[in-house]
């Protein structure tokens, strides 16, 4: 809080005073006062009115100050309130109650929703595994009737895939930690997930090299095989339109294992490529190939964040795009083993 | 013949189960009083147990947990949750694999047939007068020895696990690719037309018959 601003406020006040007390002093002066009791009488009035009013500042800017520097310092301000003590002046008194009503009010809003997301993400949960039953008796029935039709288990591996997505996102963001990591040996998940893509690869005319993977990873195994699912749907969704090849390889460093998903196709414009992540970002390729969402990345750049994995995508247009994942090598589980 | 005991709620997907797992020549049981689902089980006298985890009355995982008490049948447990929770109990508890709705037909069959193998200590069956040694990748009989090449080795085991019955091309992909042997279209009827010479310079030149439209049958 700063005096001349505070001053400023109180101009009238000061004017008020100056033209009463000029008022007065012309009485006295009128009336032939002895001026050495003008003097006196002047002395007595700057000294009262000046420090009645630096009294009235120093109070407020204690409060002020206090509720200014905590509001800045803060993690999180809404809670500002309860770091104050109620000032001894009126008007912050006021402040600090209207304050206080307005956290109140506000935190049972954020109540509110939060129960809201929490009833809708249980629901969430809930129907998607509902959902799971038809896909699955679908795709049962459709096997025993010994249905040929390639295009319809393309569609309900589509509905499959979509199902997957909403509910890692509807799992990134929770706060319960509902995975497990564990050591995971990378070739074994690799052909894991790879098997869920055959027909694609097949029916698609897709080379798939899949160069001497090795290594062990920690990490939770349903979330990574969603995530190199994600990959190589990407992968298969971007490819150019013939003879088009996938490869995934994997090697190590001192830190890491490394693991490489590497295809020939459209690659990603320059201008795009540092968005990818993004949420809802869809670029050219998402409007001009194939529609596209806009969460796949996104989400799976969270869940690797949470698993401790570093994912960079680097392309060139037109001729490939490469996805790497970085796995740290946990040193101290290595070492108590 | 194997006898799978199936507990599942959704009739549908019990219905679809036993139909598939009839098609794969396995005999079926599908639990109907889920009241008392781990008697049922139990009396049943299955090879294997599929087991849902939602079912009514009891979780999953307790009957799972029952039926452990009284007895060491293979037991694969099956869900929708997808949930990390579910599936580390369910191993710990006892289970012999884990599988997620909606599964893919070809590979639930794989699985089952894996857990079979490895909890039955099933002997590789011999062909005729012939031979396998997986070891050493050959089939022979008295006389002479052929090498089979990885591929052809999984396409002559499937085709022998189902011999009399016809086996899909879908099928034989998906064992070859379970096995990380990535091949197309092309290289499977290569692979095959390759196996087929090799076993008539064994003597048995037809033993692999083409259905068309349908698969092969090992005769």
């Amino acid at each position: 809080m700063k005096f001349d601003k505070f001053l400023r406020d109180k101009l009238y006040f000061v004017v008020v005073f100056v033209l009463a007390y000029a008022t007065s002093i012309s009485f006295l002066y009128a009336f032939k006062v002895d001026q050495s009791l003008c003097v006196a009488l002047s002395v007595i009035a700057v000294i009262s009115f000046f420090s009645s009013l630096s009294f009235d500042f120093l109070r407020k800017k204690k409060f002020y100050d206090k509720l200014k520097t905590n509001t800045a310092n803060l993690d999180k301000v809404y809670l500002v309130t309860t770091t104050l003590e109620t000032p001894e002046f009126y008007e912050g008194e006021l402040l600090m109650e209207t304050l206080y009503d307005m956290t109140k009010s506000m935190n049972e809003k954020v109540i509110e929703i939060e129960t809201n997301m929490k009833e809708f993400k249980e629901y969430l949960e809930l129907w998607i595994h509902e959902i799971k039953l038809p896909i699955a008796s679908l795709e049962l029935i459709l096997h025993n009737e010994k249905q040929k039709d390639k295009k319809i288990y393309d569609q309900i591996r589509r509905i499959e895939r979509n199902v997957e997505e909403m509910l890692y996102y509807s799992r990134m963001e929770s706060s319960e930690k509902d995975y497990l990591i564990k050591k995971i040996d990378l070739a074994n998940l690799i052909g894991k997930t790879i098997l869920s893509f055959k027909d694609d690869f097949l029916y698609q005319k897709i080379e798939l090299q899949v160069e001497n993977i090795e290594g062990q990873v920690y990490t939770d195994a349903k979330w990574l095989e969603f995530i190199l699912g994600q990959i190589i749907a990407n992968a298969i969704k971007y490819k150019k339109e013939e003879n088009s090849h996938i490869t995934v390889r994997s090697r190590e460093d001192e830190k890491n294992v490394i693991l490489e998903i590497e295809d020939d196709g459209v690659g990603i414009s320059k201008e795009d490529l540092p968005r990818v992540f993004e949420k809802s970002f869809t670029g050219q390729n998402g409007h001009h190939h194939a529609k596209s969402t806009g969460m796949g990345l996104y989400i799976i750049k969270k869940l690797l964040s949470k698993l401790g994995v570093i994912i960079k995508i680097d392309s060139i247009e037109g001729v490939y795009t490469r996805v790497t994942l970085f796995f740290p090598k946990n040193e101290f589980y290595e070492v108590t083993k | 013949m194997y006898k799978i005991t199936i507990v599942e709620d959704d009739q549908i997907i019990s219905g679809e189960l036993a139909t598939l797992l009839e098609n794969d020549g396995y005999s079926t049981y599908i639990v109907k009083d889920f009241e008392h689902s781990v008697e049922e089980i139990l009396s049943s006298r299955g090879d294997l147990v599929l087991l849902d985890i939602n079912i009514p009355y009891m979780n999953g995982k307790t009957v799972l947990q029952n039926v452990r008490k009284e007895s060491n049948v293979p037991i694969i447990m099956v869900t929708s949750k997808d949930a990390v929770v579910d599936e580390a109990l369910s191993i710990s508890y006892g289970a012999d694999d884990y599988v997620t709705k909606p599964y893919n037909p070809e590979i639930l069959l794989l699985r089952i047939g894996a857990v079979l193998k490895r909890t039955k200590l099933e002997k590789t069956p011999n062909y005729e007068d012939l031979v396998i040694d997986f070891q050493r990748g050959t089939i022979k009989n008295n006389t002479a020895e052929e090498i089979l090449t990885k591929n052809e080795m999984i396409i002559f085991y499937v085709l022998l696990e189902n011999r009399g019955r016809i086996t899909t091309r879908e099928t034989l992909m998906t064992a070859l690719w379970n096995n990380s042997e990535y091949v197309n279209d092309n290289a499977l009827t290569v692979n095959l037309s390759r196996l087929r010479t090799k076993l008539a310079a064994l003597g048995h030149e037809d033993a692999i018959e083409t259905r068309k439209g349908m698969g092969y049958i090992l005769l």
